[in-house]
């Protein structure tokens, strides 16, 4: 390898974002490449965000962004300079488990529970627009998340569960 | 990291958006990044530079003016799931968007992204044919529109130059005998199709088809027209015997492709009953039939 090709390399451009994630602005200076799911983990230190596939399929990564869900593999960091991020980890008030963390846990809706954060996630933007589902909405609000633990049965019972505990306000 | 390194533009106009397109080599535009993420993610594209218009407010509406429903380029699906216009008057839009993917990908991915991204299975290639709608492109000469139906060349391949950026995509609003539904068979939520047809019926005040419009998806090498069945309409009454002479003709002009999911004449098959569903709807939906085709 020649040492010309590289000699002008000066680094890679970057871009300083500043993010709120859960609340607190997290500034950073990032490559255009960076993904949003991989700045989460990796510049947050938000485990919580998973990355399954990397390409939009397996639902690990979603997060809310300015109050809707997405799949973080899905953007790059540079697109969520100035905006809002919920992650799993902001569910969770004065250590207490928000309702939808604690009706999964009763229901025994998890068991490696790579997938959970996401499905929590999911099931908050389907509560939040549709409070009381029907196990068909549920199964249609859920769908673009997968879990190869559960066989899906218990995750929604704890979806209905959650959605009976936080009818009336959380 | 697994995309190549590229460099990052963040346009707030389409003028601004226009003259980076102008200027740079080769760059993608990067509106939703509901395909093009992966594909970087994969290497399938390696842009030096993205010119990412999500920073662009002025395209981000959906609303009927001038006598069109015209989508923004950063209307989302889920706006138009969302959208109570569409919900009242644009029965096609109504179906297709909550069949789009999942709910993540709607809160995220554009409908003109999607139609510029020509994957032939898109479904909205086909509700804009069915419509006889038209994409609203914005390059350094200023606007030009393109009618659906010079646009798909072939997968992943628009009449769409380089410099040029799809701003809008609009259709005709509804005239007041017409009705438009889409029909989309897949394995599972998130699967593209492995066959879908929007289509359009506009009746006369005797009752009879003036216009039709079927647009198929993942069925050809872009979504293409069933203009056979359109001829074999207009003019004619609506009857359960008609519709299945349509969908018959629709099935003949579809070139499905066999694959893991079917083989294609199981595909054509497919056609023919999507076809005579959504025509059954549209007609429905006019108001002109009551009694629909047996399911």
């Amino acid at each position: 390898m020649s040492t010309d090709s590289t000699g002008d390399y000066d680094g890679p451009v970057t871009e300083e974002i500043s993010v709120t994630v859960n609340g607190e602005t997290v500034t950073a200076e990032v490559e255009p490449r960076l993904k949003l799911s991989d700045f989460l983990r990796n510049e947050c230190g938000l485990h919580g965000v998973r990355v399954g596939c990397e390409h939009g399929v397996c639902g690990a990564c979603t997060v809310q962004q300015e109050g809707r869900t997405v799949k973080s593999c899905l953007s790059y960091a540079v697109q969520a300079d100035g905006m809002e991020i919920e992650t799993v980890e902001g569910l969770a008030e004065d250590g207490s488990l928000h309702p939808i963390q604690e009706a999964f846990h009763e229901t025994h809706a998890l068991q490696c529970g790579f997938c959970t954060s996401g499905f929590v996630m999911a099931t908050k933007e389907l509560l939040e627009e549709n409070p009381d589902p029907s196990r068909e909405e549920i199964e249609t609000g859920l769908a673009d998340n997968i879990c190869r633990c559960t066989g899906y049965q218990n995750i929604y019972e704890a979806v209905e569960r959650a959605a009976d505990r936080m009818e009336g306000g959380e | 990291m697994k995309a190549a390194q590229f460099e990052h533009h963040e346009p707030s106009t389409v003028d601004e958006a226009v003259s980076l397109l102008e200027s740079l080599d080769e760059p993608t535009i990067l509106a939703g990044g509901q395909s093009l993420v992966p594909m970087l993610r994969f290497r399938l594209a390696r842009p030096e530079t993205v010119v990412d218009i999500n920073g662009i407010d002025s395209l981000d509406y959906l609303r009927e003016e001038n006598g069109f429903l015209t989508l923004g380029a950063l209307a989302r699906h889920a706006d138009v799931e969302n959208s109570a216009t569409v919900a009242d008057r644009y029965g096609s839009f109504a179906d297709a968007a909550p069949l789009v993917a999942d709910p993540q990908i709607r809160n995220r991915g554009t409908v003109v992204g999607s139609v510029a991204q020509a994957d032939p299975k898109g479904d909205w290639g086909s509700v804009l044919l069915a419509h006889d709608g038209a994409v609203v492109a914005h390059g350094p000469d200023g606007e030009r529109t393109i009618p659906a139906d010079d646009f798909f060349l072939l997968p992943y391949d628009t009449t769409l130059a380089e410099d040029e950026l799809a701003t809008a995509l609009r259709v005709p609003t509804p005239e007041p005998r017409e009705g438009s539904a889409y029909h989309k068979l897949k394995r599972k939520t998130g699967d593209y199709a492995m066959a879908g047809v929007a289509a359009r019926l506009v009746f006369d005040d005797d009752g009879r088809i003036a216009d039709a419009g079927i647009g198929m998806t993942a069925v050809d090498i872009t979504n293409a027209r069933a203009k056979e069945a359109e001829a074999h309409l207009e003019g004619e009454r609506p009857s359960p015997e008609l519709l299945e002479e349509a969908g018959e003709l629709a099935a003949e002009e579809s070139n499905p492709e066999s694959d893991e999911h079917g083989d294609a004449s199981y595909k054509e098959r497919m056609v023919d009953v999507l076809t005579q569903r959504a025509l059954a709807d549209a007609a429905e939906r006019a108001g002109v039939v009551e009694r629909r085709v047996p399911q």
